[in-house]
């Protein structure tokens, strides 16, 4: 067994950082590693420097930092699965929110506020979010990552918007405009673009954008060109009998009575 | 004859779980040792995907590790944790099914010794 010194393992360990190994887990794990091949295949009276010059070149293909490089990737992957998972669970949380929420709306009961709110909060800082992150990752092309990071924005503004009109917040129709603005003169536009250039994609880009100028058109319409809620007069004052105003016809008992047309 | 890279890059994660579970403990460079001599060689673990593999394994949280210092230099000891004991059973049990439909699918007849 060759006698290796604390010269010889200081020397072997600045060649692994200058050859470009940075995780100093896996630094350690390759000296012990070098250091056990020495120990058991040089013999003494060998040249060191030159035996080691031998072995580290067995360990890697074209450049040694190919072993952080493989590491790091497969850390990695193991990490965006996990945040696969989480961006699935938030996303059923949030559509198990929406849907107690609305049924709790409809039948009057007084978990309808916590759990919209709570579904609307879900999808916007933490399903988004996370899936803006995976798909920042797996995008190779900038402008694809941009059309994303623009999508993913809009996706919250939305969410926000909704959660805005819900609570009755001050500032909601500012928020929802502002929301529709981006939505039809950047995120569309960039969509469009983008895709029109791939002929692969040509047909899908021109359909999808034509539905994405419809349903913006549809929303704004709904609510931008329509009267708001809150100019509206309430239903009792609607109701309530106006002078002048057609009173219907009834009978002795208070009835409502149907008249027939021949 | 040498097995080729890309045969054993599928199985590396079984052979390492398969081998801490049948040795308590074990450091990278018995591992690569042990490999090549169960396997009179036709098995060599390059250390390129053995380091990778077992980072990823401690990742997965399937082996755990313990330091040991040998004079100025670290040497790191992995066993299985909990976890990785039920995930070796699997893998093994997933392995030999796969060589079953493999064996059947390529119309390999088994030896008979």
């Amino acid at each position: 067994m060759y006698p290796i010194n604390d010269q010889q393992i200081t020397y072997i360990l600045d060649d692994i950082r200058r050859r470009g190994i940075r995780m100093e887990s896996l630094q350690e794990s390759l000296l012990d590693h070098v250091c056990s091949l020495i120990e058991q295949n040089c013999k003494e009276g060998d040249d060191f420097e030159a035996f080691y010059a031998t072995v580290i070149k067995e360990f890697y293909k074209k450049e040694l930092r190919e072993i952080e490089e493989e590491t790091l990737l497969l850390i990695a992957s193991k990490k965006d699965v996990n945040m696969k998972k989480a961006m699935v669970l938030s996303g059923a949380f949030s559509v198990a929110a929406f849907i107690t929420g609305s049924t709790a709306k409809i039948l009057q009961a007084p978990l309808a506020f916590p759990a919209l709110v709570l579904g609307f909060l879900t999808i916007a800082f933490l399903f988004l979010p996370l899936l803006f992150i995976i798909k920042f990752r797996e995008q190779g092309a900038g402008r694809d990552k941009l059309l994303w990071a623009l999508g993913i924005l809009v996706g919250i503004l939305y969410c926000l918007s909704m959660l805005a009109l819900f609570t009755h917040f001050r500032n909601k129709a500012m928020i929802w405009h502002i929301t529709l603005a981006i939505s039809f003169f950047v995120l569309i536009p960039v969509y469009f673009f983008t895709g029109i250039r791939n002929p692969e994609k040509r047909m899908t880009t021109i359909v999808v954008s034509v539905l994405m100028v419809a349903i913006t058109g549809i929303q704004f319409s709904l609510t931008a060109l329509h009267p708001p809620v809150t100019d509206k007069q309430p239903s009792a004052v609607q109701n309530a009998p106006l002078p002048g105003k057609t009173r219907p016809l009834v009978n002795d008992r208070g009835k409502p009575v149907f008249v027939k047309y021949q | 004859m040498t097995y080729s890279s890309e045969l054993i890059k599928g199985t590396l994660k079984t052979i390492v779980l398969k081998l801490l579970a049948d040795n308590k403990r074990m450091y990278g460079y018995e591992i690569t040792q042990r490999v090549k001599v169960l396997t009179l060689g036709k098995i060599q673990i390059t250390e390129g995907s053995l380091y990778p593999t077992l980072h990823a394994l401690e990742q997965e949280g399937w082996v755990s590790t313990e330091t040991e210092y040998i004079g100025k230099r670290v040497r790191k000891y992995y066993s299985l944790s909990p976890a990785g004991k039920t995930k070796t059973k699997e893998r093994v049990k997933e392995f030999s099914e796969f060589m079953d439909t493999m064996v059947f699918l390529l119309g390999i007849k088994p030896k008979t010794s």
